[in-house]
């Protein structure tokens, strides 16, 4: 079978098995959101806790839970990274340095997952999986609270009640998290991802030389930094690294997992809402934009434009022999897509074109299909500001799902959609304006500034991969980034917390002739317009001195 | 309780979960999982899949080495991996990749340039293998074939008369990959000089549109690790290896083949050579009498 | 013509530059702001390049104005033909001991009572109390017949400024001081009073939210020129850069091309254009909230009489009944209905003409004729003449009459008066007595004749998803014939005036906005309860104090028509606002490369409309800009045609006009600039 063939096989494979899934994990989690039940565990989760999983929140309070929960993670993780070396497993490494240890802690709490550290280097196995693993489950988990309680906005009438963050929290983890990614944990050892508690082990090599083998539980932190939308690996060298990602079929199972919860979710808000095809538009808007955005990353790395891929006649720097270009280049799509920043490649290295779409990936605001949770609420915002702005166009006052959308509305989700890319704007902008932040970037010219717009867009979308020439372990970056994600994440999801406060309220408008429909390929194809033509607009000056000027010949 | 303010009560609440869901996901979580891994055929991989030659534990089936001399230099009976970006080569506690770009093509401050690395590489495994190294964008002495062209500009950025052209990737005394650029004498490039007063311009030459050398040959893997080459580059190799060792090509073919990873399932991956198995693999069928 | 009418509202235009007027529309304050940062740099500095663009942009916030100020000078000359009905009037109040005092209207307060006589102008608005009068209420509604205004009932408001034409009658003041109908209708039409409605609230909300993110797209681009061009200092950047970034004109063009101008330049315009294409109908809207609620409406509430139907039934045919012919039967109804001045009674000789031919006979050709007149306790009318005795009335009493008379009631008739009944008609049974034998001789069937055109119109709301309701004091059956008839969706018969209220209520518990029209004071609850409530300006001041909008005709089908408008009006916001963002598209391929192509040639790719050079671009830009927002003023002005029919189709239709149109339209037009402007000095 031809490269090409393969590559092709390999994206369609991945559609396929996720047209199939997402159906019924869509239904179990709908299911798990809507239950009145809890299991026994889940109760002595709550007593511990100490709240009442049948007491229901108003936004504001389902917000203050949000923030305090992520502000006491913030802590813990920062503390648990200062003194891990007074604790087991620290594997003779001293406490992490403050600045990175800030920015790691704000970059784990948020779901971003940005990687000042070095895995091997400086992160003992305690502090791996009892600070970092644990965030991987508890931010993801988040996520998609924040997403069941805006989807419940929706769909309520009339109440201010948007669920309970402690049981939203509670069951992501305990029904959905937990249970995938164990069983993803064990596919990943038998592939040969590592899962053990050993101290680096040195070996004399084949020519007599040395080399250090690390040790550590991996393949349960791989799972759910995938599964998670996470991204924060084990080693520096994250899913490209052979003890995470060894074979090219891990890496399938890999972006599966990557992939699964967000294109689920719509499935999900389709049942809340009790109207399956408004899941089916939401899924349909984004898988529309990943498999352009796939596609069109697949051909420029295949088509390897650029002076050093010219001459090595392949973009091959930084990707594995195992996995391939067009793999590599789907992963990439995958992980920028969502939230994830893991990655299997180095974008750094990618073609100029190639590096623009991991870019613009990232720009659209991590909506197709976007962070587990994050990557829905994200996606009904863009439904509701194109509602808005092409809704008018049917003579109605604009409504989405019944709910109109007013002034009040239209400035939540206006601050929403502001939020991100002013904070890659300015961050980049501020950056670029200083000598010291110019100094950490690794290559030079336009590629430098793509270094520092990529690093900018990660952080404040919360995805965490990078262009890692950059050195983003000095106090400029640390400090900048780290309120770039803060900024990032918490930001929108009080602004959408408090869009879905405000929608709950509302008596839905009764569907009729009149009203524009939002399950249609016209609605569809409306929302992937106006979110494309917002973020090209809003990037173009950045992109067009960046990937676009070195990568146009 | 309730005697505590509501925003003080959230954050007990919040810390009682956090430590909840540490002592479940942080703690039980991983030991589950790695109970699990304990079951026979799980086992080897969880700790690593370690491998042995001649009794002794080598290193990992998953992590590639260098198979150079201590001076460096590529050893003649061994495959060699692919270029590495992890420490000093092939270094599991500095994984990396090199991060640079496709346009990193003039080296500065005594650092190499990807395109240069990659010329480099592309010369020093052509003459290993004894085949023609050339590649695009490559002078003949291994540096990248860019030139700094000096000279004003036109409203459309070209430079319209040069003044001055310098290879900026040949310091001098070196003699530059071309003698002549649009009717200006090319130079090497004194030291000091910086290469950016000009307008960059990588000049392709006469290379093959497919070099001999192949492209995982010449360039670094993400993590640094890459265990594996391509069928290709293991193809380039046999014929020196078998020669190096003495035995028939054919036998070193045989052990390549059973080196050989195909796609998963067909189509997942590309074909690859375990370099790591097939260099154990040589040393049990064809130890090397050097 | 719009040459003319844009050199007239110039001056206007102009005045709006002030600041504080500007501070309305965010969107054309950044504008100005930036046309006076490149007027100083112009000054500063000046080049004809420099001279072009901040004319322009002066252009282009003066052409903003010019919208707003067009769309209210249309407004102005209605507003002087009702000045003129302002002017001041002496009023004859009563006073408590019965006298009379002649005061400034001016001084007239609620509840005081006025005599106004024929030849006088009424002096305030209120409420007839007591008479009947003609009253010339052109002023207002420009229609020259007089109207009949009388006290109690529901045609007893009358409005200050209006001519009693003849007899005298007693006004009850309803208005304070200043807040006259009049007064409110010139403040409407001229958009003095108008206050910004929620939808274009929020659609400013947008708008500014674009601005600002176009502002720090800009902004912050300008540290990374910066840092490009020192990467490369061998490099020439151009007229458009140096080593402090992009010059300072370039970047306010680039801001202003990139913000939402065209829709922020019109919105102002289209909303008082809206208002005014109402005026035009002779609806006045309280408010612009009403407006913008009649395009959301989902329920019509309607009338049955008046509405739908003429105002009463009228005789559709005649049944036979025993061994009577048809000619014989409608001989015997015109005859017997001759003296019968009622509508129905009127109904039943046209119809006997119509159907049989029959030539109408005058009472005084019957000599010798005896009429019975039609009274509560008898239930029917006739005559009496040459020995026959004809009787036509209700059912029960035509029979009970032909008992008495010794006749006999055929069986058949109970089947073809029930029938009638269910069908919604009323069945009139006429009845023969001859030689002292009485007997039944057929059956006149009266119904309600439904307006033409009405299912028409009700299909039309249908399409629009509006579900229009019936409301009649008729029994079920009669008022299901007729809604069947009509094609209404639903009615609600044998309805109370609190039945009305209820239903509004109900409907809008479950989201929905509803309309109606009424023109009575027991409707006024629920004219205030609609999400939009016209009165018919024949109706009681209640009714129009408590409605949100007046219609000047009293046609009540009109509301289809605010419906429209109110669409129409959303439609055109929409479609303004998704060109204009669709336009950006283009403007980016224009500026970006022009700015950055010296430093890297490459992006003279992104150049696809090949402008002949980086300066002829940005101003061709501009200029597009600039003219775009003239060459849309009509269409802000009239508003997007609105075709009723599915919300899908008409937005399939929008979309490909001002989406894909506002995407390719800017291509062209900076091209056709491009061509012109490339041969001015100083602009190659």
């Amino acid at each position: 079978m031809g490269a090409t063939a393969a590559g092709i096989l390999f994206i369609g494979s991945l559609i396929l098995v996720l047209a199939a899934v997402h159906v019924p994990l869509g239904d179990h989690m709908y299911r798990t959101f809507t239950s009145t039940r809890h299991w026994r565990a889940e109760r002595l989760i709550y007593r511990i806790v100490g709240v009442d999983p049948d007491a229901e929140q108003v936004w504001s309070v389902y917000a203050r839970s949000v923030l305090a929960f992520s502000a006491v993670s913030v802590l813990a993780l920062y503390g648990l990274q200062r003194l891990q070396s007074h604790l087991m497993l620290s594997l003779g490494f001293g406490g992490v340095e403050p600045d990175i240890a800030w920015n790691t802690a704000i970059s784990f709490v948020t779901n971003t997952n940005w990687q000042a550290y070095s895995g091997e280097s400086a992160m003992g196995h305690l502090a791996q999986m009892a600070g970092l693993a644990v965030q991987n489950f508890v931010s993801a988990a988040v996520g998609i609270a924040v997403a069941m309680a805006f989807v419940r906005g929706l769909a309520r009438r009339r109440t201010g009640e948007l669920g309970n963050f402690w049981v939203d929290l509670t069951r992501a983890v305990t029904r959905v998290l937990l249970p995938i990614a164990a069983v993803a944990a064990i596919a990943l050892v038998a592939g040969g991802a590592i899962q053990n508690f050993a101290d680096p082990h040195t070996v004399g090599t084949l020519t007599g030389g040395e080399q250090t083998i690390t040790g550590g539980p991996v393949a349960s932190q791989e799972a759910i930094k995938e599964l998670g939308t996470n991204g924060g690996g084990f080693y520096n060298a994250n899913s490209a690294h052979p003890f995470e990602n060894p074979t090219s079929w891990t890496n399938w199972i890999e972006i599966l997992l990557i992939l699964l919860i967000p294109f689920s979710l719509p499935r999900t808000f389709g049942r809340m809402v009790g109207d399956r095809r408004q899941g089916g538009a939401i899924v349909a808007v984004m898988a529309a934009l990943a498999l352009i955005s796939v596609v069109a990353l697949n051909a420029a790395q295949l088509a390897h434009h650029g002076t050093v891929p010219e001459s090595v006649t392949a973009a091959s720097e930084g990707t594995e022999a195992r996995f391939g270009i067009s793999n590599s280049a789907t992963f990439a799509a995958a992980t920028t897509l969502t939230s994830t920043g893991a990655v299997d490649s180095f974008h750094d290295s990618y073609t100029s074109l190639g590096g623009a779409v991991t870019m613009l990936n990232m720009m659209v605001g991590e909506v197709a299909p976007g962070g587990v949770g994050s990557g829905l609420y994200g996606m009904l915002i863009l439904a509701i500001i194109t509602v808005f702005a092409a809704g008018l166009m049917v003579g109605r006052t604009p409504e989405y799902l019944g709910k109109r959308i007013g002034a009040r509305e239209i400035k939540l989700a206006s601050m929403y959609f502001l939020v991100t890319p002013m904070i890659v704007l300015v961050g980049t902008g501020i950056a670029m304006a200083f000598e010291t932040p110019r100094e950490s970037m690794l290559n030079s010219g336009p590629h430098g500034l793509s270094e520092v717009l990529y690093a900018f867009t990660s952080a404040a979308n919360n995805n965490g991969s990078a262009f890692g020439g950059l050195t983003a372990a000095t106090t400029f970056y640390d400090v900048a980034l780290g309120l770039a994600m803060a900024f990032g994440r918490f930001l929108p999801i009080v602004l959408a917390l408090a869009l879905a406060g405000s929608l709950a309220r509302q008596t839905p408008v009764p569907v009729s002739a009149g009203t524009l429909p939002t399950h249609r390929p016209q609605f569809v194809g409306m929302v992937a317009g106006v979110t494309l033509i917002l973020v090209a607009l809003t990037f173009f000056p950045a992109l067009a001195l960046g990937p676009l000027a070195e990568g146009i010949h | 309780m309730n005697v505590l303010p509501g925003w003080l009560r959230r954050h007990v609440a919040a810390l009682r979960a956090l430590l909840v869901f540490t002592a479940v996901l942080g703690v039980l979580y991983p030991l589950a999982v790695t109970a699990v891994a304990q079951v026979p055929g799980l086992k080897d991989r969880a700790d690593g899949s370690y491998v042995s030659s001649g009794g002794r534990q080598v290193g990992s089936d998953l992590v590639g080495q260098s198979f150079t001399g201590e001076d460096g230099n590529p050893l003649r009976q061994y495959f060699q991996s692919r270029p590495s970006a992890a420490g000093d080569g092939y270094d599991p506690t500095a994984t990396s990749a090199s991060n640079l770009g496709p346009e990193d093509i003039v080296d500065e401050g005594g650092e190499q340039s990807l395109l240069s690395m990659v010329c480099t590489r592309s010369k020093q495994v052509g003459q290993l293998e004894g085949v023609d190294g050339s590649r695009p964008y490559c002078a003949e002495s291994g540096a990248g074939a860019v030139l700094s062209v000096l000279g004003p500009r036109d409203a459309s950025g070209a430079v319209v008369r040069p003044t001055r052209v310098i290879s900026v990737n040949e310091p001098c005394p070196a003699v530059p990959f071309l003698a002549e650029y649009r009717g200006v004498q090319v130079e090497c490039a004194a030291p000091g000089q910086d290469p950016r007063a000009g307008k960059i311009v990588p000049v392709r030459g006469s290379a093959p549109a497919d070099p001999a050398v192949p492209a995982d040959a010449v360039t670094a893997s993400g993590s640094g690790l890459d265990p594996h080459i391509s069928v290709a580059y293991a193809d380039l190799q046999a014929g020196r290896v078998a020669e190096a060792r003495g035995v028939p090509a054919g036998t070193v073919r045989k052990l390549v083949e059973d080196a050989t990873t195909g796609r998963a399932l067909g189509f997942m991956g590309q074909p690859v050579v375990n370099v790591l198995q097939l260099n154990i693999a040589l040393d049990k069928a064809a130890p090397y009498r050097g | 013509m719009l040459a003319s009418t844009l050199l007239a509202s110039a001056p206007a235009a102009l005045r709006k530059l002030d600041p504080r007027v500007m501070w309305r529309s965010p969107v054309m304050l950044v504008v100005e702001i930036g046309a006076v940062w490149t007027t100083v740099m112009t000054v500063l500095d000046p080049s004809a390049f420099a001279a072009l663009i901040t004319a322009w942009l002066w252009l282009t916030v003066i052409f903003a104005n010019l919208a707003e100020a067009v769309a209210e000078g249309r407004g102005k000359a209605q507003a002087d033909t009702l000045r003129k009905a302002k002017k001041e009037t002496t009023a004859r109040r009563l006073t408590g001991d019965g006298g009379e005092e002649t005061v400034a209207a001016a001084e007239l307060r609620r509840g005081d009572l006025v005599v106004v006589e024929a030849g006088q102008i009424i002096p305030g608005d209120g409420d007839v109390v007591e008479g009947i009068a003609s009253v010339d209420e052109s002023a207002i509604t420009g229609e020259s017949a007089p109207v009949i205004r009388e006290s109690g009932g529901d045609r007893s408001a009358v409005t200050g400024g209006t001519r009693v034409l003849s007899d005298r009658i007693v006004v009850k003041i309803t208005q304070r001081p200043g807040e006259s109908f009049v007064d409110r209708m010139i403040a409407l039409v001229e958009g003095a009073s108008r206050q910004k409605t929620p939808n274009e609230i929020a659609l400013n909300i947008l708008l500014a939210a674009l601005t600002i993110i176009f502002l720090v797209a800009i902004a912050s681009m300008q540290p990374l020129a910066i840092y490009s061009i020192a990467n490369d200092p061998g490099a020439d950047g151009g007229f458009a850069l140096d080593a402090h970034g992009v010059t300072g004109i370039v970047l306010v063009s680039l801001v202003v091309c990139l913000i939402p101008t065209t829709i922020g330049a019109l919105l102002s315009a289209i909303g008082i254009a809206g208002m005014d294409r109402l005026v035009q109908r002779n609806v006045l809207a309280m408010s612009g909230r009403a407006v913008e609620a009649a395009g959301d409406v989902n329920t019509l509430l309607l009338d049955k009489t008046g509405t739908i139907t003429l105002g009463n039934r009228q005789a559709s045919e005649f049944v036979p009944v025993g061994g009577t012919t048809g000619a014989q039967l409608a001989d015997a109804a015109q005859l017997s209905s001759l003296a019968d001045e009622t509508p129905e009674g009127r109904s039943v000789v046209v119809h006997a003409k119509e159907a049989y031919g029959l030539r109408e006979r005058h009472p005084g050709e019957l000599a010798h004729a005896e009429w019975v007149p039609f009274t509560a306790q008898s239930r029917m009318s006739g005559v009496d003449v040459d020995g026959r005795r004809l009787r036509k009335g209700a059912s029960g009493a035509v029979t009970d009459w032909v008992r008495d008379q010794g006749g006999e009631v055929p069986h058949a008739l109970a089947a073809v008066v029930d029938g009638i009944s269910a069908s919604g008609g009323t069945p009139l049974v006429v009845a023969e007595a001859r030689d002292g034998k009485a007997r039944v001789l057929g059956v006149v069937h009266l119904k309600d004749v439904v307006k033409a055109g009405m299912r028409e119109r009700f299909d039309r709301m249908r399409a629009m998803g509006i579900k229009t309701i019936m409301v009649t004091g008729d029994n079920r059956l009669t008022a299901k014939a007729i809604a069947d008839e009509a094609g209404v969706d639903d009615f609600i018969a044998e309805a109370r005036p609190e039945d009305k209220m209820a239903f509004i209520k109900s409907e809008q518990e479950g989201g929905r906005l509803v309309a109606m029209t009424g023109d009575g004071t027991n409707d006024a609850p629920a004219l205030a309860q609609a999400d939009v409530g016209v009165a018919m300006n024949t109706g009681t001041s209640a009714a129009k104090e408590a409605g949100n909008m007046v219609d000047l005709d009293s046609d009540p089908t009109k509301l289809v028509e605010i419906v429209e408008i109110g669409k129409q009006l959303l439609i055109t916001r929409g479609a303004l606002t998704t060109f204009s963002i669709a336009n950006d598209v283009a403007k980016y391929f224009a500026i970006i490369p022009a700015l950055f192509v010296a430093l890297f040639p490459g992006l003279d790719a992104l150049n696809v409309m090949r402008l002949s050079s980086p300066r002829s671009a940005i101003l061709s830009a501009v200029v597009f800009n600039a003219l775009i927002i003239v060459a849309l003023i009509p269409l802000a002005l009239r508003g997007v045609r609105y075709r009723p029919g599915s919300a899908s189709r008409l937005l399939n239709r929008n979309l490909l006009v001002y989406g894909l149109g506002g995407v390719v339209a800017p291509f062209a037009g900076i091209k056709l600039i491009d061509l012109l402007v490339q041969f001015i000095p100083g602009i190659d």
